[in-house]
């Protein structure tokens, strides 16, 4: 439950990514690649750290995924900054 | 043959078929499911047993064949016993109630084998009662005594004293200890189980038997009747070589005593017979008492065995007596052959040595005898000589799931199902006349169609009718209509671009009969997934909508051609407006892309609400995937839901959710109790408890029982169901677009997988495997909306070769938003009629399709095409031109093409003429447009004609080509460079404008 609830978060805020301007490795869907990946990730991190189980979620679980989405998005920002950019 | 002709025979041929399918439908008999004829449902998994230890395909075809003979020995007319997933077993038992009994009857093993008793007495009761006819050491007994009384039996009783005498242990824990020292015999060819057996003991005194025998240590843990189990318990490993048995005491009067607790022994597994060695069972009665017995006889090589071994046992006998004795003594000293069945002593008679000094002639056969005179004892030697007859399973079942339904309230979920699919087809019907009008009646009578050919199908295949079935059908008749909309839609462009008649509707079949396959492909590819992964119950659904959905595409699309192309010279068709295609029609004129950012915030504001709502909340799983059992039962007595909750705790049943619902036919008096703690095999014992205190209405008892085993295989196959329609949307997607189509399909999708995640989150409705199973379905149908999107981008990229993908996108949009709109409204219909008036099933159904579909079309409009164009713009092609369009427009590029124009007329006040002259300076950008279209007259119902689209494209263009082949070069002509430079200048004075304006 805790993996859904991080991959919900993911894709929630990646929809607001269409604010920023398209810089990312491979646009929208690269977007959506670092904020997927980067939730899970760092949602499973600190999990592992907290010792909760997978089924037992709480207003945290969802909480603990943000910092992910943003280092996800930061990573493919960063890998979209040797793309040449149209803006 | 000529087009008419053509249009005739398909028209004959489908009356035909219809003609056929009445005939069909008159005469044979619908299949229902149990749901909604009553009855019992069992699944079982097939377990290794000792001497097999593998479960293979075979055994469990087998193991089907078997239980199909008991079945029929039951007397169960229309039973199906069918292989569920790689190990599980489905039998349904239409119009049985007894639950318990019919699971005994189907689910035994049978190991039957031929023990000599006393020799493979082991221990201390062999010292006791290994010795027919002598004293038993009285400190043995003693001890053995105190054992009894130790494990809280009394050791003075009848019954526990013949057990005593015997040398029996009073649990099985102390027999399982005796036997735990044995030593192993690896090499036990002739044992009946030849593998380490493992029980599982609680930890405390007096060590109740919790689960075993088992294979391995982890299987004591899965229990079948979905027991939490202690993970502290005590485990005692009985090598190969040595079994242990339970005995069941006999009264006074010489009865099985049926409800006392058995005595245990540990036995050398050393049979001389097995059931495989038996012949001919069958129940008869014992002569002078009368009490039923099972009489059989034997194989030639089981003759032998029998002879051999009762002579074994008959000399030693005769050995242990010390010169003549009478017949008493005889008696008492006589050895004993016994009869046991999957680990139960049957009977346990003795072997006469002065009566059989020889053994005992197997030529006359044997019987089993005095474990029959019970209450029920003619019953159980009828079952058991039938089981017999049949023969042994090769594999143990475990029943790991039962669902009983009565008559009543199965016919009443039918009749509730009917209903609302024929109010669903009623509104479907409604808004195809109001919003076709012509081509509504054409699209009916192709549903009427359509519903007759089907059912016959039904009928004749048969696919059994069931609840799920019924959604599934309901949702077919959203997919045929939706197959009428796509081609009337096109129909109606092509008429207000001014086709002809023939040539619209030859237009328009032809070019949306790739959207209707691309989009029914899907949906067939996900039931069939559906079909192949799912549950029992599920399959019924995958079916139906799957055969349903390839027969809407016969009479959607090919009846339907034929008819409107019989029909296209006939006066009713002349006019646009007897097609609802009068006037200009409903223009979109939105900016999608533009807006599309607001939408993904909205989307992104809902993920988040689901998000919190999952982490907070948890999703509401029903029985089907955490286990336990449902119960629906209707009391005779006024009764309250705390006393049926102290009723049910009486029999051990705590913790159950009681609720009292109010049922048609059984009025307030229901109550629905759900239980975790309650497994299969259980709901005898609270029905028994529930009727004792209130009565039970037969006919108002429902119950629905899952084991964790189940729970777990529907749990994985819905989620590899999930996979694998993900997987085969984007494959397809991929291959019939292109891959960089697949991947917003499939962003789409996992948003629609999770807002319905969310939704049910948040309202707390249960999530079975009927509802995720009527969402994998509904995703595959959502991409109707897509499709019909994506296909539209597909068709206007090489019409649109100079427009930016966003403008591309918004038209294509534009274009077809109403046909999306009307598909997705005539299935919704269709959804919201099962879910006001069908049973709890259906709705459940209905619930988990209507929020797939809303979320589908959503998806497909704000989701799946901006992801899209977001990414297609980054390719260098697009590039390019929105460079080029943003040039030209001063920094901004305008939502839609046309908008240069219609800039132009605002801007400028100029009349059409000049606005024609400016597009003649453009000309060399359309050089991609063939003139042909519109230079040539229109030949009717020509295939490769222009489509309407194509039409408005191609209008402005073809004379700046005729212009460029005329004037040789635009440079040549003097007129042409002046209007150049005042293009220029205007362009200029409108970018100033835009920049003005954003500062």
């Amino acid at each position: 439950m805790a993996f859904l609830v991080f991959v919900t978060m993911g894709i929630a805020l990646w929809h607001f990514t269409v604010f920023l301007p398209d810089r990312f490795w491979q646009g929208i869907v690269g977007a959506f690649l670092g904020a997927v990946i980067g939730a899970l990730a760092f949602g499973t991190v600190i999990l592992l750290i907290d010792g909760q189980s997978v089924g037992n979620t709480t207003i945290g679980t969802a909480l603990s995924a943000i910092p992910g989405v943003a280092l996800g998005l930061g990573v493919i920002w960063l890998l979209g900054r040797r793309e040449p950019h149209f803006d | 043959m000529g087009s008419r002709r053509q249009h005739l025979f398909v028209l004959l041929f489908v009356l035909a078929l219809v003609a056929v399918s009445a005939v069909i439908i008159a005469s044979k008999e619908t299949k229902l499911g149990l749901e909604l004829q009553g009855g019992l449902q069992l699944v079982y998994e097939g377990q290794p047993t000792g001497t097999n230890t593998e479960v293979s395909g075979e055994d469990i075809e087998d193991s089907i064949n078997i239980i199909e003979k008991r079945i029929n020995s039951l007397g169960v007319s229309e039973a199906e016993v069918a292989r569920l997933g790689e190990k599980n077993i489905t039998v349904g038992l239409p119009g049985v109630t007894d639950a318990n009994r019919a699971a005994e009857q189907v689910g035994t093993t049978a190991q039957l084998y031929f023990f000599d008793w006393e020799p493979n007495l082991i221990g201390q009761e062999r010292t006791i009662g290994g010795h027919p006819g002598q004293q038993a050491p009285p400190a043995a007994v003693k001890k053995l005594e105190r054992e009894w009384k130790a494990a809280g039996r009394n050791p003075e009783s009848f019954e526990n004293g013949s057990l005593i005498a015997s040398g029996a242990f009073p649990n099985a824990y102390s027999a399982a200890l005796l036997a735990a020292e044995q030593e192993p015999d690896e090499d036990c060819e002739n044992c009946s189980s030849g593998k380490t057996q493992y029980y599982l003991f609680e930890k405390d005194a007096p060590h109740k038997l919790l689960a075993g025998p088992e294979q391995s240590k982890e299987d004591l843990y899965e229990s079948p009747t979905g027991e939490t189990l202690p993970k502290d318990g005590l485990v005692i490993e009985v090598p190969p070589g040595t079994i242990l048995v339970s005995e069941l005491p006999t009264e006074e009067s010489g009865k099985l005593d049926e409800t006392a607790q058995p005595g245990w022994f540990a036995l050398k597994d050393n049979p001389s017979l097995s059931g495989s060695e038996i012949t001919e069972p069958k129940q008869e009665y014992t002569q002078g008492s009368g009490e039923p017995n099972v009489s059989f006889k034997f194989t030639d090589n089981g003759r032998d065995n029998f002879q051999q071994v009762t002579r074994e046992i008959a000399l030693r006998g005769a050995a242990s007596a010390i010169g003549p004795v009478g017949a008493e003594e005889a008696a008492a000293l006589s050895g004993h052959f016994a009869v046991i069945l999957d680990n139960e002593v049957q009977s346990r008679p003795i072997i006469n040595f002065q009566e059989n000094p020889d053994g005992i002639d197997g030529r006359q056969g044997a019987q089993i005898s005095g474990g029959f005179n019970g209450e029920h004892g003619l019953q159980t030697a009828q079952e058991l000589a039938t089981t017999l007859q049949i023969g042994a399973l090769p594999i143990n079942l475990h029943l790991i799931s039962e669902t009983q339904v009565s008559a009543t309230l199965g016919s009443q979920a039918l009749h509730d199902g009917i209903k609302a699919g024929i109010i669903g087809l009623a509104l479907v019907v409604l808004f195809l006349l109001l919003y076709y009008r012509i081509l509504g009646v054409i699209a009916v009578i192709g549903l009427v169609a359509y519903g007759t050919i089907f059912f016959a199908l039904i009928k004749l295949i048969p696919i059994t009718l069931t609840l799920p079935g019924i959604a599934g059908l309901v949702l077919t008749i959203g997919v045929a209509a939706d197959a009428n909309i796509v081609i009337f839609e096109r129909i109606k462009e092509e008429v207000r671009a001014g086709r002809g008649m023939s040539s619209a509707i030859a237009a328009g079949y032809k070019r949306g009969i790739s959207t209707i396959v691309d989009a029914n492909v899907v949906t067939i590819l996900t039931a069939f997934i559906l079909f192949v992964l799912a549950t029992a119950g599920v399959k019924g659904f995958a079916f139906t909508l799957g055969v349903g959905t390839i027969t809407s595409l016969l009479t959607a699309v090919v009846f339907t051609q034929a008819l409107l192309g019989t029909m296209s010279n006939s006066k009713v068709l002349r006019s646009p407006s007897a097609l609802g295609a009068g006037g200009e029609g409903r223009k979109w004129h939105f900016d999608f892309m533009g807006a599309s950012r607001w939408f993904f915030t909205l989307s992104g504001v809902i993920l988040l609400i689901g998000a919190v709502a999952l982490s907070t909340k948890d999703l509401n799983f029903g029985i089907d995937f955490k286990s336990g059992t449902r119960i629906t039962a209707a009391l005779e007595k006024p009764a309250s839901e705390d006393g049926v909750r102290e009723t049910l705790e009486e029999v051990g049943v705590d913790n159950a959710e009681i609720q009292q619902v109010t049922v048609p036919h059984f009025g307030s008096n229901v109550f629905q109790i759900e239980s975790t703690e309650l497994q299969p095999g259980e709901v005898h014992d609270t029905e028994a408890a529930l009727n004792k205190k209130y009565g039970v209405d037969k006919e108002g008892f429902e119950s629905t029982s899952v084991g964790p085993t189940f729970g777990k295989q529907v749990a994985e196959s819905a989620v590899k169901a999930l996979i694998f329609s993900l997987l085969v949307i984007l494959v397809y997607v991929a291959l019939r677009f292109e891959p960089k189509f697949a991947v917003p399909v499939l962003i789409a999708l996992f948003h629609d997988i999770l807002i319905t995640g969310g939704v049910y989150a948040l309202t707390g409705k249960e999530v079975s495997s009927g509802t995720v199973a009527a969402f994998l379905t509904i995703l595959g149908y959502s991409l109707y909306d897509t499709i019909i999107v994506f296909d539209r981008i597909r068709e206007n990229v090489p019409r649109m070769p100079r427009a930016a993908f966003s403008q591309i996108v918004n038209r294509s949009m534009s274009e077809v938003l109403t046909r999306s709109l009307a598909t997705s409204f005539t299935t919704l219909l269709a959804v919201l009629s099962l879910l006001i008036f069908g049973s709890s099933t259906l709705q459940d159904f209905a619930f988990a399709m209507l929020i797939g579909i809303a979320s589908g079309t959503y998806s497909s409009i704000f989701i799946a095409s901006p992801v899209l164009t977001a990414w297609k713009e980054r390719e260098p092609g697009f590039i390019r031109r929105r460079q080029r369009i943003a040039e030209v427009e001063g920094g901004l590029v305008p939502a839609y093409a046309d908008d240069v124009q219609v800039a132009k007329l605002a801007d400028d006040n100029e009349t059409e003429a000049e606005i024609a002259a400016d597009i003649e300076a453009e000309a060399p950008a359309y050089e991609a447009v063939p003139p042909k279209a519109i230079e040539a007259p229109e030949p009717e119902g020509a295939p490769e004609a222009a489509s309407a689209p194509e039409v408005q494209e191609k209008a402005p263009k073809a004379p700046a080509r005729a212009a460029r082949t005329t004037d040789n070069g635009d440079s040549a002509n003097p007129e042409s460079v002046e209007r150049r430079k005042r293009n220029e200048e205007r362009r200029e004075k409108r970018a100033q404008r835009r920049k003005g304006r954003r500062r």
